[in-house]
């Protein structure tokens, strides 16, 4: 059996801008409040069009769990870590505060934690997926712009969505090979 | 017993022409400063004392972290020019050299001690569970080594002995290797970040180098001045003139540096890289820039040592006090201008709050507090050497 690559598939013009995934992932996960604690976020997009015929895109994000995840190299304890199934995933216990993981981070998804006291982000909701659940942003939203599967299998919501439709990832100039995928 | 006391005499005495006691009086009153900043930091905790923010992570600490561990460095390698390669001129100061580069290192491990959130779990972290393929791994293995061998230089030039000077040789040259390997090192730390061009590439590697040896000399220059009341004798002229010519020629290599990283930075306008340069030259870091990094930190010294010819100490000594107020603003410059982009626009709902397309970053008294720490050891534990330890040149 092949080991699992799991991935979010985003198709942001479905997103009403509702924010209940971030709302989801505080609770979930219980993120402190404060201006600089969120793991997830929806910008606001540009406006565009001409009045009266506008259009805006919302487009939610978070960590973007890369292949080539710098934060896990410049990370100088090993704290910042990936799992078999391709999850980037902190060890609180080993982490510094050394804060190189959130220089090193191009899409600025670490903050620091006065829960754990340590860098903290995304976790894809790895206890609950163990136990076959989905993340809390992905079940919460209540348009389904989320899609969280296995890319090592075919018939996955979000192997089918990426073969059936193009995609975009952010900053491929980095070369940080993203499994978070955004619908064009 | 008599011996023992010659031996200790050789190494301990008052010396009452030095005016060492205002330095250790300011730097007692530093080190007050910045031990009520470490309170603040333990009892509130670090991120109500820092101003560091989730986009600016690195701030003050980090520019002064380097600003003292770069300058030690520089000091080591002037040391081991002289002790390894026989500069004779050097030579004959390597009792201060090393340890002034023993303090300084010193005063720049509180600055990172106190940055770092964990600092006691760093200790056991980076032996039970290192990550060699980050490159604050190999700073800190190269830093630790450099405080080892500068411990042994300082136990070897004190105690005189014909076996201890080819040990001591072989000392200087290792502190030398170590600590051009450890501040390289430090720049890689910057150098490798992808996320943040202006910092990637080999720029900072090697600025940190020529730039920490321009250091050396110029805290060399400066303490000399001090240490003989701007009246520095005739015996000592080779080596403050070899001093003045070393810092010279590495001031304009800085110059050369920094004339084409600005230049990269600017030309086609490659992202991000651009909006770093900019806000150096016309941006928030502006006149830390100008007046820091370009007056004081080059030109302006580098004008007072042609005009010094290599003769007026004085001069030279006052080139030296530029070059260290200017380095400050280079250090803090380099550490905030890389970060100053931020990694997504400022759009509403990001979260990033942006004037002009760069977020802010200010240091807060509290890290001001920790910087007068550092600043406050060196003055303190140097003076009173200076006071109490013979380091008169050889």
């Amino acid at each position: 059996m092949k080991r699992k690559r799991y991935a979010i598939v985003f198709d942001t013009k479905k997103c009403l801008n509702c924010k209940a995934c971030t709302v989801a992932c505080k609770f979930e996960n219980y993120v402190p409040v404060g201006d600089d604690s969120y793991r997830l976020w929806v910008t606001e997009m540009p406006l565009e069009g001409r009045f009266p015929v506008l259009r805006q895109e919302f487009r939610p994000s978070q960590c973007q769990h890369c292949e080539n995840a710098p934060c896990e190299k410049v990370c100088p304890t090993g704290a910042t870590f990936r799992t078999a199934e391709g999850v980037v995933l902190i060890d609180y216990d080993k982490c510094i505060l050394c804060k190189a993981c959130m220089a090193a981070c191009p899409y600025d998804a670490r903050f620091v934690s006065k829960k754990h006291d340590a860098v903290e982000k995304c976790t894809f909701c790895m206890h609950r997926v163990s136990e076959g659940r989905e993340p809390a942003c992905v079940e919460t939203c209540p348009v389904r712009v989320r899609e969280f599967g296995d890319l090592n299998d075919p018939d996955s919501t979000v192997s089918r969505l990426l073969n059936q439709r193009a995609y975009y990832q952010l900053k491929p100039e980095k070369n940080t090979r993203p499994r978070l995928f955004y619908l064009k | 017993m008599t011996n023992q006391n010659n031996s200790l005499s050789h190494i301990f005495r008052v010396n009452k022409d030095i005016p060492a006691m205002p330095f250790i009086a300011c730097g007692a009153a530093l080190l007050l400063v910045g031990l009520i900043g470490v309170i603040r930091v333990l009892v509130y905790g670090q991120e109500a004392v820092y101003g560091v923010t989730r986009q600016v992570p690195w701030g003050l600490l980090i520019a002064t972290y380097a600003y003292f561990v770069i300058t030690s460095t520089g000091l080591a390698f002037i040391g081991g020019l002289g002790h390894a390669f026989n500069v004779q001129p050097f030579a004959r100061i390597g009792k201060r050299i090393v340890l002034l580069a023993f303090i300084i290192l010193l005063a720049g491990f509180t600055q990172i001690g106190m940055e770092i959130g964990h600092p006691f779990r760093l200790m056991y972290l980076f032996i039970l569970s290192p990550n060699f393929s980050a490159p604050i791994v190999w700073m800190g293995i190269f830093y630790g080594i450099e405080l080892f061998l500068l411990s042994i230089e300082l136990y070897l030039i004190f105690v005189k002995s014909p076996k201890n000077h080819a040990l001591s040789a072989a000392t200087a040259f290792l502190t030398l290797m170590v600590g051009v390997a450890a501040t390289s090192n430090l720049g890689f730390v910057f150098g490798s970040l992808t996320a943040r061009p202006f910092y990637h590439g080999i720029y900072f590697p090697t600025f940190l180098v020529v730039s920490g040896i321009a250091g050396g000399c110029a805290i060399l220059l400066l303490i000399h001045n001090i240490i003989y009341r701007f009246n520095i004798p005739d015996e000592l002229s080779r080596t403050m003139s070899g001093l003045s010519k070393l810092m010279g020629l590495c001031i304009g290599a800085m110059l050369f540096l920094s004339a084409w990283k600005i230049i990269s930075s600017l030309y086609t306008a490659p992202a991000e890289a651009y909006e770093a340069a900019t806000a150096l030259l016309s941006g928030p870091l502006a006149i830390n820039f100008w007046c820091g990094e370009i007056i004081f930190a080059l030109l302006l010294p580098l004008a007072m040592l042609l005009m010094s010819r290599g003769k007026n100490f004085m001069i030279m000594g006052a080139a030296g006090l530029f070059f260290m107020i200017g380095m400050f603003f280079t250090r803090y410059d380099f550490i905030v201008a890389g970060q100053l982009h931020p990694m997504r626009a400022g759009n509403a709902g990001s979260h990033v709050d942006v004037l002009n397309g760069l977020v802010h970053y200010a240091p807060s008294s509290g890290e001001w507090m920790i910087f007068a720490l550092g600043l406050g050891l060196f003055f303190f534990f140097y003076f009173l050497a200076e006071r109490f330890i013979a380091l008169e040149p050889e």
